[in-house]
């Protein structure tokens, strides 16, 4: 085990980070990252009381699970932010069997690698928080969906789970309770659309990875047109928390009235110390994220843009970062949280290239289902290169406002809003950049 | 009862319907590129998208069923910018080669980017660009045109059964093509073109030889098996260019099978005889029409006589040769052939999953009905055989009976074992009724006129009775006329 142990290692440029700002606060993840010893079982039910919410679940009718999840205030972790607790009522008495649940662990929104480290340090608080799902949803097949560049997480998870098999925590009749529940782990194949909920599951079915059609919402018709319910990896990890320990108990970790429990934040780009933190829901501004947290601004240079919540976040000029760095106190500053992956971008970099990298990877990872993001992401990408590569006109800053507004919201899936977002919040905020290529023909 | 509001009016609708079907029935269109009534809904193209009162977003109307009291606009503001930029976004990659495209004139792109498009492109980008495979004898693909609708996938999966085409790559790079690159497999091909909402699926029989807005259409029905899939002949000046099918919820949806879109061929070969040719089997030389209907009198005159008539004849011509048979031929023996295999209507099954017939005659069903038996073998005795055929019917042998008469569509290599053709008018080239296995009567309408010096069948009976008068020992010209007139067509 030890010699495998040390690939796991991570550099010295990618501190996790510890919660120690004047907010103060219980964490739940971070003090058991980077121990090796933590992804095994015995440290799991010494240190983290494992598998006793199972035990307790197994004692609680469904209902009251789910009444607990809703009074959690559990937001989605994977970008969205839905109500853990509504999502899962939506399953009801009525809803027919087979059902499934499906944790997304997909994890491929750029700048986003906390899921990462609770599959590689506590994966069995994601079995433990499956299970108890399963168990309120009356699943008995679930499935975890691992991006597939996971190899090493995927097998770590792989060797947990074959733990929690040995113990009697997954597989038939767990814990006596007559409740049968299988976990299978299912590697993508690389694609970002694939951690769009649906498109996730046509993947998981072995279909071309394209989003669907919504209405019929996965609670309806999921996974092999069966009801079922996806959620992110961190979302599923907070379960056994809320279980043991209340509802309330919960939704007061957070420092906001609707979104509880903590964070797991994911910090890249110029800062002096990058990496995973774990702060109260809503308890830090962007701020006080950058400068108490992380150290500040990478070689002490000047703040240029901060992009909120993963690629696909609007972006933030260093104006903006006195902002409560939640759910609605983003959207109330037209961005968003997202997948809570902070990327800072200190004035040594070029905005136009960073927004040019950021198109391309949507144009890339778009599927060509559908035509606003098809035709619309590889336009943008195209016209913002000809930017770069000096041939841009007066014209083409307004042709990229319109045309990222006439994918914004017309897709079929979020990938389109995904790419106009940045877009548009470039073009406005730092129109000189782009106008310095225009006229002059290179950088700023 | 239900109604919404669609663009100001008031629509009723039955639950379930989306609302590009009850904006239509309302006369209010809603553009669209992926929908397609018989096929699955994916809301891709983005063309449909319209306003609903009290949702923040815009809706595709292809995925969304019209609910009691919905307000919807089409044509507001929002509803038309996403149009016009649906509109501009296909067009960033198409080639716009329509003077050279077969679709121009019947293009879904074509006509929605000038009724709701734009006339100006703002893109100065350079469009990308396929190689094209071959995939097979049916369809020509032009990649560079598509615009990635998928019709042609769900066709394939879920009309044909048959999992051939697909998209590979992804994004601006998507390609809409067949598995690992290989030929078109499926029978019903010809659909891909048909439901093509652009010139990127093209039938390789129609590339380049009629601009579509020159083609003269004739509502008429298939024969090329019993179940007589409703189609339409397109032809100019007297050449038929190609058909396709029209829709009957009861009889074909929206599809037809290759071998019936192509059918018509045979009406159009060279080999087909369009003259009166008499001789001796295998020796036929042309002639006119006088000697011929006299040499086929004199070959059939007085003997027993045996008259097959195709299953492929229609109604009426079925019921004039009945009674040819009873008033000029003696009550010679009416036996009906067809189909090898599919003797009556007993035999006639479905021939595949989706249209196909066994019987390849198009009315086996109605001249059952009208009390014709299946012809079995040749009665002892028989010294002449009057055979009478639309010219799908499969001719059977003759035992060695010399004097076989042949009325109707034969091709050269058919007229082998024949001393007489009459050459007769083709499905294309007639008017009639027909029956198909449901026991449904439809109407075959001519499109063109009969090849060549091809008649009428009830045109050569007409011939024979009259210039018989006289000669004949059975019936009186009376009476023969008054069959005929009885019975014409």
């Amino acid at each position: 085990m030890n010699n495998q142990n040390k690939e796991f290692k991570m550099g010295p440029q990618m501190e996790t980070g510890n919660f120690g700002g004047s907010q103060g606060g219980e964490t739940l993840y971070i003090q058991h990252f980077r121990n090796e010893e933590a992804r095994f079982l015995p440290y799991y039910m010494e240190k983290m009381q494992g598998y006793t919410a199972l035990k307790k679940a197994f004692g609680m009718t469904q209902a009251a699970i789910v009444d607990e999840m809703k009074k959690s205030n559990l937001r989605g972790r994977g970008g969205a932010g839905f109500p853990t607790g509504i999502k899962w009522g939506f399953i009801n008495d009525k809803t027919p069997f087979p059902r499934y649940l499906v944790c997304n662990a997909d994890e491929s929104e750029p700048g986003t690698f906390k899921d990462r480290d609770i599959m590689r340090y506590t994966p069995h608080l994601l079995i433990e928080g499956m299970v108890i799902g399963g168990f309120a949803v009356s699943a008995n097949v679930g499935y975890i969906y691992i991006r597939g560049e996971y190899t090493r997480e995927a097998k770590l998870l792989q060797e947990a789970i074959d733990e929690a098999y040995d113990k009697g925590y997954l597989g038939k009749n767990i814990l006596g309770s007559g409740f049968d529940f299988d976990l299978t782990v299912h590697r993508g194949a690389g694609a970002y659309i694939c951690g769009e909920e649906t498109g996730l599951l046509n993947s998981l079915e072995g279909k071309r990875g394209e989003p669907r059609v919504k209405p019929p919402f996965p609670a309806q018709a999921g996974a092999f047109g069966k009801p079922t319910i996806v959620n992110n990896v961190e979302t599923l990890a907070n379960v056994p928390f809320i279980v043991n320990r209340g509802g309330d108990w919960f939704s007061k970790l957070g420092r906001l009235e609707r979104s509880g429990g903590t964070r797991l934040l994911s910090i890249s780009g110029h800062v002096k110390k990058p990496g995973v933190y774990e702060i109260p829901a809503g308890g830090m501004t962007i701020r006080q994220i950058i400068y108490d947290l992380c150290g500040g601004v990478l070689n002490d240079r000047k703040l240029k843009a901060v992009i909120p919540g993963g690629s696909s976040a609007p972006v933030l000029t260093a104006d903006e970062i006195d902002v409560i760095y939640d759910i609605e106190p983003l959207m109330k500053v037209n961005t968003m949280l997202g997948s809570a992956a902070l990327m800072v971008v200190s004035e040594d970099y070029c905005v136009v290239k960073l927004i040019h990298r950021i198109t391309k990877f949507y144009a890339h990872e778009s599927c060509g289902q559908c035509t606003p993001c098809r035709e619309g992401c590889h336009w943008m990408e195209s016209i913002i290169e000809r930017i770069l590569h000096g041939k841009g006109r007066e014209q083409d800053l307004a042709l990229l406002t319109d045309i990222s507004d006439n994918i914004a919201g017309k897709t079929l899936c979020a990938l389109g809003d995904a790419a106009a977002g940045p877009v548009a919040s470039f073009v406005k905020k730092f129109k000189p950049d782009f106008e310095a290529y225009i006229r002059g023909g290179k950088h700023a | 009862m239900l109604k919404c509001t669609i663009d100001g009016r008031e629509v009723e609708f039955q639950s379930g319907q989306n609302l590009i079907e009850v904006a239509k029935k309302a006369g209010i269109e809603i553009p669209y590129f992926c929908y397609h009534p018989g096929l699955s809904i994916v809301a891709q193209c983005r063309m449909c998208t319209v306003e609903i009162e009290k949702n923040p977003k815009l809706q595709t109307a292809c995925s969304t069923p019209a609910s009691d009291g919905m307000v919807v606009s089409t044509k507001s503001e929002k509803a038309k910018k996403n149009q016009r930029s649906v509109m501009e976004f296909l067009l960033v990659n198409h080639p716009l080669d329509c003077p050279i495209c077969d679709k121009a004139g019947e293009c879904d792109l074509q006509d929605n980017s000038f009724k709701f498009g734009d006339a100006y492109m703002r893109t100065s980008e350079d469009r990308r660009t396929f190689m094209d495979l071959d995939m097979g004898p049916v369809i020509k693909k032009n990649m560079n045109r598509c615009i990635h609708c998928t019709r042609c996938i769900r066709f394939g999966a879920e009309v044909a059964g048959i999992r051939e085409m697909v998209a590979i790559q992804r994004g601006n790079n998507t390609e809409i093509t067949t598995i690992d690159g290989r030929p078109l497999e499926t029978e019903y091909a010809g659909n891909y073109s048909d439901i093509c909402p652009t010139g990127s699926l093209t039938l390789k029989d129609f590339r380049f030889k009629k601009r579509a807005w020159f083609l003269k259409k004739t509502a008429t029905v298939c024969e090329g098996c019993s179940r007589g899939c409703n189609m339409e002949i397109q032809q100019e000046g007297g050449q038929i260019y190609r058909c396709i099918p029209r829709e009957n919820q009861e009889i074909n949806q929206w599809w037809m099978c290759d071998e019936g879109r192509f059918n018509y061929r045979y009406t159009m070969d060279k080999s087909r005889i369009t003259e009166p040719k008499v001789g001796t089997p295998g020796a036929l030389a042309q002639t006119d029409w006088g000697s011929a209907i006299q040499a086929a009198r004199k070959a059939i005159q007085g003997k027993k006589t045996l008259l097959l008539l195709g299953s492929d004849l229609t109604q009426e011509e079925a019921i004039l040769l009945q009674k040819f048979a009873k008033q000029t031929l003696a009550n010679a023996d009416v036996r009906h052939f067809g189909t090898p295999g599919v003797k009556t209507v007993a035999d006639d099954a479905a021939a595949d999953r989706l249209l196909k017939r066994k019987s390849k005659t198009s009315n086996l069903h109605g001249v059952e009905k009208l009390g014709i038996s299946a012809f079995e073998s040749i009665p002892a005795g028989t010294e002449a055989i009057l055979v009478v055929r639309g010219g799908r019917a499969v001719l059977p042998s003759f035992g060695g009976v010399a004097s076989v008469v042949g009325v109707g569509v034969f091709a050269d290599s058919e007229a082998k074992a024949l001393s007489t053709v009459l050459p007769g008018a083709a499905f294309t080239e007639k008017d009639g009724t027909i029956v198909n296995f449901q026991g449904q009567e439809q109407k075959l309408k001519r499109s063109v006129l009969p090849a060549g010096k091809s008649k009428a069948l009830s045109e050569i009976l007409a011939l024979w009775t009259h210039q018989g008068a006289g000669l004949s020992s059975q019936t009186g010209s009376k009476s023969s006329a008054a069959t005929l007139s009885e019975g014409a067509v």
